[in-house]
């Protein structure tokens, strides 16, 4: 009989967004099903709450017909649930053995350690998956593709591994490498694994899914079939809408100025040589794959990390940020990519949050601070920005995540900058906010400021930009104009040949 | 100025009542002990503590830790007896250049904090043995007493009924008072303390605010130390050991989060003659001293549970709310 692993009215929350919103499906064994979404969607809170990582608010999950209840990863995994993260969970100064047996190493009767059995068993096992590695290696030793591998023999090597779940395995694979994980995956299948899927790129679906459930904003909207399904049937299900005519509509800025940033040959410690220019009222759009080196690039130029080369000329001088705060002094300010750890101060009100730049201009000579300045400044903000709070002494904190972003917004647009640098902004905020920034980025470019839109949402670049730099590797790989960006050419762009 | 009504949360409502709770307990186990005289008394022992708070409630708001004021303390009143009674200098030569000293301490506190990026409680915890070995080495072991007429004015003598210590303690608490709630660099505080990562990009300079606090910090444990051997009248370099608790479990029970970021001067006021009261009131009622490690012990315990209750609430709170908003 085919094993079963049902999710059962799955709900889960997180301060200011609902992650999981009352998720109902089952997965079979001997099947490949993939979860396709886009971020934020719930995928992988959907993992986590399955391996008891996070504790699901509402629902249950029943293997085989059984409630089960994980209080951590570990009692997942005791009773077969394991999860493949797309961080390595791998001890690198171990061997392969002994990270495979981790906490259950073969021993003799006196509690020693027999080395020589962990390394037989473990062997027999990599001959098994037929990978060329010694047992007795040191993880570090390894390419990235073979340390993956020894996660998933790490939770192989268990007698009773009924779930597999991989999150976004191939990642950082070259196409061989994706290969031989791929003939993994089958014999995993063949053998009545229940194996879910998680992954981002279309191609890789049709390759090894047999299903595809597919999430958004936190719901479960249906399982297809992944043969009978065609991509853009996919596609519409998981954006929910047509973002394309939001874009369309975008009432788009069409006098771009003078050269307002120039940037020639940055490096730093994450970035080589990086050279571009941003004009005024132009949304200069950065696309890549995460790691290239696009926030690396804005931390360089706000001097969030110190730069080795290069310079940055601003409306014709020179300038030098030693800290973000010499760049706000500058004008050129950054709304981060993480707003949960970079961005709000969780501790402080929306008034507290949308001032924190302003505390120059809000207080005297004596440094006292003029606390109706304050009161404007934020009531100011959440009126142009909508932002959508009782009152402005609401913390922050309470919040839903497309408001709190809104607040970091307003409080750099409080600053009246020059150039305002968007780090992902969209991300984990629902489809109607990220409409509400659209419109935005659009009335800020038209405004006459310089706009750069970091995103790794393909259309998101192509339907904002005017302009789209790609980077790869740490340098910018190719400069593509508005009538020109396709999602294929920046992706090869992007891409490492 | 309109004259702003205090807003007390319900942790300080709490405290208040504690407070009132101790000082009516005490007061039946001991008839002596709600007097004038001792009431003043308390306040006098108080001002030591209250002084160290002070800083510690700016570094413990920016998740920084001091475990040094007690030896820093018995080190600064060592060398101020030094100054007056071996030196001869006048004491208002020697407290400023004492505050300097302490000041400098607390530099180098900041120092290891931010350029060796040692944790606050090691890097202070170093300092502490540190300058406690100090402390005796420049008296070789043996007290200093002081007998200087000016010197000993700022221990004994009173202003408005009220010890002159007393009035600096009260100085320190409305003057950080207000620069913690009103400035530019008290907003700083409490941005760098509530998330240092975003306060930095936010264009804020988390270094600078903390080694201003740590020197403040170190200002505050001289002069505390020197008003402390003004009343004792001898400089000892085994004096002052657990201050630092007596004032971290002041700060903590006045609400000041050892997550960061939040808490206020008036929260450490109320902490402070809290804990002044409950220890002089040990001692008062014939608890033996031994009893008494333990008891304070267990108050600060109370006092982090409380504030990790209060973490707990706050978290929960914020789920109901996504809840709603969900």
């Amino acid at each position: 009989m085919a094993d079963t692993l049902e999710f059962r009215h799955i709900t889960k929350y997180f301060p200011g967004v609902k992650a999981l919103n009352d998720v109902s499906f089952t997965a079979y064994s001997g099947e490949v099903l993939a979860f396709l979404g886009e971020n934020g969607a719930g995928k992988s809170t959907l993992l986590k709450t399955l391996n008891g990582d996070y504790q699901p608010d509402e629902g249950q999950y029943l293997i085989n017909g059984e409630e089960k209840h994980f209080k951590d990863p570990k009692e997942a995994i005791a009773a077969g649930v394991s999860v493949i993260y797309q961080e390595r969970q791998i001890l690198p100064e171990l061997s392969v053995a002994e990270n495979i047996f981790l906490g259950r190493m073969p021993t003799s009767h006196y509690g020693v350690i027999n080395t020589s059995k962990a390394n037989e068993d473990a062997q027999r096992i990599i001959d098994q998956f037929g990978l060329k590695m010694e047992a007795s290696e040191k993880v570090k030793n390894l390419s990235i593709a073979y340390q993956q591998m020894v996660e998933i023999m790490k939770a192989y090597s268990r007698d009773n591994l009924k779930v597999i779940c991989f999150d976004e395995p191939t990642a950082s694979l070259s196409d061989t490498e994706i290969d031989s994980l791929f003939e993994i995956i089958k014999k995993l299948r063949e053998e009545g694994k229940i194996i879910i899927y998680v992954s981002h790129r279309m191609s890789e679906l049709s390759a090894i899914t047999d299903k595809v459930a597919i999430f958004k904003d936190g719901h479960y909207i249906t399982t297809l079939v992944t043969k009978e399904a065609t991509e853009d049937q996919m596609i519409k299900l998981m954006v929910g809408r047509d973002l394309g005519s939001i874009y369309n509509n975008l009432d788009r800025n069409k006098e771009i100025g003078d050269v307002l940033l120039d940037v020639k040959g940055l490096s730093s410690d994450y970035v080589d040589d990086v050279s571009f220019q941003l004009h005024k009222g132009e949304v200069l759009g950065f696309s890549g794959l995460v790691g290239a080196g696009r926030t690396e690039t804005m931390r360089a130029i706000i001097g969030a990390d110190p730069m080795r080369g290069g310079t940055i000329t601003l409306e014709g001088k020179k300038i030098h940020c030693h800290n973000p705060g010499d760049a706000r002094k500058h004008g050129i300010v950054l709304v981060p990519e993480d707003r949960k750890t970079q961005g709000i101060l969780s501790n402080l009100s929306v008034k507290g949050n949308i001032n924190v730049s302003m505390l120059d201009q809000n207080a005297n000579k004596f440094g006292v601070i003029d606390s109706r300045k304050e009161t404007k400044v934020a009531e100011e903000g959440v009126r142009s920005f909508e932002i959508k709070t009782p009152n402005i002494d609401k913390k922050i904190s309470e919040l839903s995540g497309g408001n709190q972003q809104k607040c970091i917004v307003a409080r750099w647009m409080a600053t009246t900058p020059k150039v305002l640098i968007l780090d992902e902004p969209t991300k984990g905020i629902d489809v109607g906010a990220k409409a509400e920034f659209y419109q935005m980025i659009m009335k800020f470019a038209k405004q006459g400021l310089g706009v750069i839109l970091i995103s790794s949402e393909l259309p998101e670049i192509i339907g904002l930009s005017d302009r789209v730099i790609v980077m790869r590797a740490r340098k910018v790989s190719g400069e593509v104009m508005r009538q020109d960006a396709t999602e294929d050419k920046l992706l090869s762009l992007a891409m490492i040949r | 100025m309109k004259l702003k009504k205090i807003k007390l949360s319900g942790n300080q409502l709490v405290l208040i009542i504690a407070q009132i709770i101790v000082i009516t307990l005490f007061s039946m186990l001991n008839s002596n002990y709600f007097t004038m005289t001792n009431l003043i008394n308390i306040l006098t022992a108080a001002a030591l503590v209250g002084l160290v708070a002070v800083g510690h409630t700016y570094l413990i708001i920016e998740l920084e830790n001091d475990l040094c004021p007690g030896s820093l303390c018995a080190f600064i009143g060592v060398l101020s007896a030094i100054m007056v009674t071996n030196w001869g200098w006048s004491i208002w030569l020697a407290l400023p250049v004492c505050m300097l000293v302490g000041g400098c301490v607390g530099l180098f506190n900041a120092f290891m904090v931010n350029q060796i990026h040692i944790e606050a409680f090691i890097a202070t915890l170093v300092t502490q043995a540190i300058i406690r070995g100090f402390a005796y080495i420049i008296c070789n072991g043996i007290p200093v007493p002081v007998a200087d007429a000016s010197f000993v004015w700022l221990g004994k003598s009173r202003m408005l009924g009220l010890p002159v210590s007393v009035w600096i303690m009260i100085a320190a608490f409305v003057i950080f008072g207000f620069i913690l709630a009103k400035t530019k660099f008290g907003r700083s505080v409490y941005a760098i303390g509530g998330n240092p990562q975003a306060a930095r990009l936010a264009g804020l300079n988390p270094k600078k605010i903390i080694t201003i606090s740590f020197f403040m910090m170190g200002v505050m444990c001289a002069l505390g130390g020197v008003i402390y051997v003004a009343r004792m009248q001898t400089g000892q370099p085994s004096a002052n050991v657990n201050l630092e608790f007596d004032a971290i479990t002041a700060v903590v029970l006045g609400g000041v989060s050892f997550s960061g970021g939040v808490g206020n001067m008036f929260g450490t006021v109320i902490g402070v003659l809290l804990i002044q009261s409950f220890n002089t009131g040990l001692t008062m009622v014939g608890v033996s001293s031994f009893w008494q490690y333990v008891a304070r012990g267990a108050l600060l315990l109370g006092a982090l549970a409380t504030d990790y209750l209060r973490k707990k609430n706050s978290e929960k709170k914020l789920l109901e709310i996504s809840k709603q908003i969900g």
